[in-house]
């Protein structure tokens, strides 16, 4: 026997109001948020000098929130917009408490609004509340975010 | 002499000045891979190429480098200038991606002040500022409006002169005095 496996929510399913608690989490190391860091040229010793960190007050070197923020997003993805097509923006992102190298990270998000698409056929614009939290159950980014996503019928388009 | 630079103090950031960015960045194919995977996001279209040339019509010839990548490098290309003094990063708004990014892309950065404010801590402010990506035929790829948290010069430049020369090796520690 074959199983097609598909991934993914479509338009339909993002009924306002919707909950979704996201799969997996995910725990930081330090190498995590240094390769990030160095990789993307985040050019502040903040986020890539153990002492200096401690000199500004962290207990050590922070998770890059730019990377906090892309994992909880990573996270969310197949619920909400890996069937779906491109990424339309992201409104008051805001950072909570730090995240350090062994925290783990989770994800929930609420469907905000919806609205069908006019200039597409078939497709329509989802808007999510995404709040990621750590272990002890501490926010460390919220944000809205606006995806275009497919109509089921639309499948294939 | 310092530990960072000593011209992007809270003391130094106006609004209206525009700072267009010393250095580009070919994106490549690793920078997408290492961070969409690396974060756990499972869209094909930053990973699988055939399923890119058959999704929306075949409208994008190749593999989308994913948003929060072409942020990240953007971001990074203005940070020696804004946030090298930063505290902490507080918030982002106002996030787009007009034109998509391809591996090969080369991306510039230029960055506008919008607002200097008091912090709820004396020794530093926070700034406001708009961060435009483009690529190298002009076109913009990534609008977003950073909040951080800086050093005020008042409370941190002399500390920050000292954390070097306060750890020279014994040998060299004349030179503290140059």
């Amino acid at each position: 026997m074959r199983i097609e496996v598909r991934r993914g929510n479509y338009y339909e399913d993002f009924v306002e109001g919707r909950r979704f608690f996201h799969h997996w989490g995910r725990t930081f190391t330090l190498q995590d948020t240094l390769t990030f860091s160095t990789l993307t040229q985040q050019h502040n010793p903040l986020y890539f000098n153990e002492e200096y960190a401690r000199y500004l007050g962290y207990q050590g070197v922070p998770v890059n929130p730019l990377l906090v923020f892309a994992t909880v997003l990573g996270l969310t993805v197949e619920d909400l917009s890996e069937a779906g097509g491109p990424f339309l923006g992201v409104d008051d992102l805001r950072f909570g408490v730090p995240v350090y190298p062994g925290d783990t990270v989770y994800a929930v998000s609420e469907v905000v609004s919806r609205r069908e698409s006019r200039s597409r056929p078939g497709w329509g614009i989802v808007e999510w509340r995404t709040v990621g939290f750590n272990q002890r159950g501490e926010v460390v980014v919220q944000y809205r975010r606006r995806n275009l996503a497919r109509m089921r019928g639309a499948e294939g388009q | 002499m310092a530990i960072t630079g000593g011209g992007n103090y809270f003391e130094d950031f106006q609004p209206g000045q525009v700072y267009v960015h010393a250095r580009g960045r070919t994106v490549s194919e690793l920078d997408n891979y290492l961070i969409t995977l690396m974060t756990l996001n499972t869209a094909q279209s930053h990973f699988n190429r055939d399923y890119m040339a058959r999704m929306l019509e075949g409208v994008y010839p190749e593999r989308l480098v994913m948003g929060a990548v072409t942020m990240s490098i953007c971001i990074g290309l203005s940070s020696e200038d804004l946030s090298e003094n930063a505290i902490a990063d507080l918030e982002y708004t106002g996030i787009s991606f007009p034109a998509p990014v391809f591996h090969g892309d080369t991306l510039y950065a230029e960055t506008e002040v919008l607002e200097v404010r008091e912090a709820d801590r004396p020794d530093a402010g926070i700034v406001r500022c708009r961060v435009t990506g483009r690529k190298q035929d002009g076109s913009t790829v990534f609008v977003g409006e950073r909040t951080f948290l800086v050093k005020r010069r008042s409370h941190w430049q002399e500390r920050d002169g000292q954390f070097l020369s306060s750890r020279l090796p014994r040998e060299l520690r004349g030179w503290a005095e140059g």
